[in-house]
């Protein structure tokens, strides 16, 4: 067994590199299926894998389910074979616990889900096997992130996410819109990247170490400040990739993306790489009390806000974006007051039913020729029964209504402000609740029920087999993914509890706080109902108000401007700034010098070309000018007269 | 014997240096001006021998013996580039070879 947890971890990470690279290696040398087969089987056999581990971590004692493992295991007694600057050593060394396992099941199972799926929704796209080479390294990338034991390795499958994201945003390059949004996902995660390597650099002066072994084993060496220093520039990576405020207009244009990219990266796995930094940190957070006050509540604002936006959007897939900014505002405000588990919990229902929504979604839009404008939808739920019920599933999931996964991990979340006495940040979240439950309802009547299908394309409701059973399996993951966390039973705190032994508390879940629950389900009912009125019932209601909220509608459905303000704000600037540069400074500054310097070279040239004649005597009497000019000089300047007599 | 003093040596060697310069400028036979710029040689020559020979120090002499064997290889090198301009040219005046003009 020792030998298996030794090297598992090592395999369950290269398992999705090894895919990319036979992947890429074998091009188009093997049919298009090859690349299909390749890519799912590593990203299968590393879910396998994590399965096995995680089931014999989960059953060792709690205070040893960390487990630290270095490679090659052989070196931990020479540290000068690693990367060695005293006293800094960085070995490539992952640490396995219950949190970083969470996150491995659902990246490779979840992953795996969407890789199947992807082999019937990719079928008729170019760069088929590109597509999985690119996927794979994602997983790759994103198993880094996650089964990390330092910083450093830690911002390397930081960095490598990002890139997969790009490249995949970016895949179908032809397009002006895909090429434009994989390029601002790119820019606004190394902004956070930056966040991450500015906490190194703290934690390598307060600490001398980048281990997570040893930073969080040393955190109450290091003052407060400090801490929330490092807490802050955490927050700002963490803020980038989980599109938060104010980092968050990159999500929404991702949807540029294909759907099962949409799903698996800005959905289920990579946004959530934040929530899973913060609870990572938690040694930090814990003694950082305002930086943990700030996470609370970019999170909560960042689920107010995004829910706010999602009640104006047209874009199925930009309504889900921002759903999807919105649930993750929620995780990061658990993980903020320091509702590790619960905000662990809400990220595990929302892989399940997020990815479930997008790739239901994917299946309306394969459908309908890539038709994505939900006013040109309605009445598709007698014609694509089973993305409909699919989808029900996950709305209703995902508005928290019982028995459905979002019930109980937003429940949990709620429980947790109220235990924590936050009362103003659950106000907010319950309200935010109240308009997920709202814009989600007023998708799913608009997407299936309201009028009928306007598009251009015609409806073909044929879904091959490798779309429908992967949403078919998270679908009924989202109706039971959430019992894991019943009243007076609660499996995800019991499981998490290895890696949070260091924490100050770990709540204990499962008391159901009953009147909190009543009003999480009044809210969800609430936005239910006003959808269900305003979409279906009263029609000249809704028109009567959109034409009096026109102003705010407009400024929802452009999502308060944010990309304006950041187009005059940094864009502007920065192009004026260049054109300026290149119109003025360049030509004449620049360009100028060194053409100042070729032409007075080229004078001077001119000028002294005029002395070689040539004739040789004219020469000889430059020769003796000079001569009897130095001799000259020398006597009456070196010498100071005319010699008299010798 | 008495000494010939410095300052007569000198006159020579200035008397001589003058006539290889102005040799050297107002001819245009160019094997007329290699003679003339051997009398400068020689009118060098002449100064290094009176110097050692005045301050007993025969770095001169030395220097002699340089400057006659730089100037064989000078007249060598030279006299080759005119006899092969006069082949190729049939000219014998060095104001008829300017064409390195810049």
């Amino acid at each position: 067994m020792d030998g298996f947890l030794a090297t598992a971890p090592f395999t369950i990470l290269f398992l999705p590199l090894f895919g990319t690279i036979v992947i890429a290696l074998a091009g188009p040398r093997v049919h298009r299926s090859g690349a299909a087969i390749v890519g799912n089987l590593a990203v299968l056999g590393a879910f396998v894998l994590t399965a096995i581990l995680a089931w014999a971590v989960w059953h060792m004692p709690v205070d040893q389910q960390v487990l630290t493992v270095k490679y090659p295991p052989a070196w931990a007694a020479h540290p000068a074979y690693w990367a060695h600057i005293p006293p800094l050593t960085i070995s490539f060394e992952l640490r396995i616990d219950p949190l970083a396992l969470v996150w491995m099941l659902i990246v490779t199972g979840v992953g795996f889900l969407i890789h199947l799926y992807s082999v019937g929704y990719m079928a008729q796209s170019h760069g088929y096997r590109t597509f999985f080479a690119y996927m794979n390294l994602f997983v790759f990338a994103m198993l880094m992130l996650v089964m990390a034991g330092n910083f450093l390795w830690l911002l390397v499958g930081w960095g490598g996410v990002g890139l997969a994201s790009y490249l995949l945003i970016g895949f179908d390059s032809q397009r002006v819109a895909a090429v434009v949004a994989a390029r601002k996902a790119l820019i606004m995660n190394v902004i956070g990247d930056v966040g991450i390597m500015i906490a190194i650099f703290l934690m390598y002066a307060h600490f001398g170490s980048l281990s997570y072994k040893e930073v969080f084993g040393n955190v109450t060496s290091a003052s407060t400040s400090a801490l929330d220093w490092i807490g802050i520039w955490l927050l700002v990576g963490a803020v980038a990739k989980s599109a938060q405020l104010p980092l968050h207009t990159w999500l929404p244009d991702a949807m540029e993306g294909p759907t099962p990219v949409s799903a698996l990266i800005h959905a289920a796995t990579m946004v959530t790489a934040g929530v899973y930094l913060i609870a990572r940190a938690h040694p930090i957070y814990d003694h950082a009390p305002a930086a943990a006050m700030t996470v609370a509540i970019v999170g909560c604002a960042s689920a107010v806000f995004a829910a706010t936006i999602g009640m104006a959007q047209y874009d199925i897939k930009r309504v889900l974006a921002y759903s999807t900014m919105s649930q993750i505002g929620y995780m990061v405000l658990a993980v903020g007051v320091g509702a590790y588990a619960a905000g662990t919990f809400h990220f595990v229902a929302h892989a399940f039913f997020k990815a479930l929504l997008f790739m239901a979604a994917g299946i309306i839009i394969h459908n309908l020729g890539g038709e994505q404008d939900i006013r040109k939808m309605g009445g598709l739920a007698r014609r694509m029964p089973f993305a409909f019920w699919t989808f029900l599933i996950g709305t209703l999931a995902i508005s928290g209504i019982v028995p459905f996964a979002g019930f109980f991990s937003k429940d949990d979340i709620l429980d947790e402000l109220t235990l924590l006495h936050h009362p103003l940040l659950f106000g907010f979240a319950a309200f935010a609740a109240l308009m997920t439950a709202f814009y989600m309802f007023r998708l799913l009547f608009l997407v299936f029920f309201t009028g009928n299908y306007r598009g251009d394309h015609d409806v073909h409701a044929d879904s091959s087999a490798t779309m429908t059973v992967p949403v078919f399996i998270l679908a009924v993951l989202s109706t039971i993914g959430g019992w894991f966390v019943l009243p007076g039973h609660d499996e995800i705190s019991k499981a998490l509890q290895g890696a949070f032994i260091d924490a100050g508390r770990l709540p204990a879940m499962g008391e159901f706080n009953w009147p909190i629950t009543a009003v999480a389900t009044g809210a969800a009912l609430a936005g239910i109902a006003l959808a269900y009125w305003l979409y279906e019932r009263a029609p000249a209601v809704r028109e009567r108000l959109s034409g009096v909220l026109a102003p705010v509608r407009r400024l929802l459905f452009n999502a308060y401007y944010v990309d304006t303000i950041y187009h005059w704000l940094f864009e502007v600037p920065a192009l004026t700034l260049a054109s300026d540069v290149a119109t003025y400074v360049d030509p004449d500054g620049v360009g100028g010098v060194t053409a100042g310097i070729a032409r007075a070279t080229r004078g001077v040239g001119d000028a002294m070309s005029g002395w070689e004649t040539g004739y040789l005597r004219r020469y000889g009497l430059t020769m003796v000018i000079g001569l009897v000019l130095v001799l000259a000089y020398y006597l009456l300047v070196v010498r100071g007269g005319m010699p008299v007599g010798i | 014997m008495p000494q010939v003093p410095l300052g007569d040596y000198l006159a020579v060697s200035a008397a001589l240096f003058v006539v290889g310069v102005l040799g050297f400028l107002m001819r245009r036979n160019p094997i007329t001006m290699l003679m003339a710029i051997e009398l400068m040689w020689n009118a060098g020559n002449l100064a290094f021998a009176a110097f050692a020979r005045t301050f007993a120090d025969m770095s001169g002499q030395i220097f002699v013996f340089i400057v006659v064997t730089v100037a064989a290889a000078e007249a060598a090198i030279a006299l080759a580039i005119v006899v092969m301009v006069f082949r190729r040219r049939r000219v014998v005046d060095v104001d008829d070879v300017a064409e390195l003009r810049g």
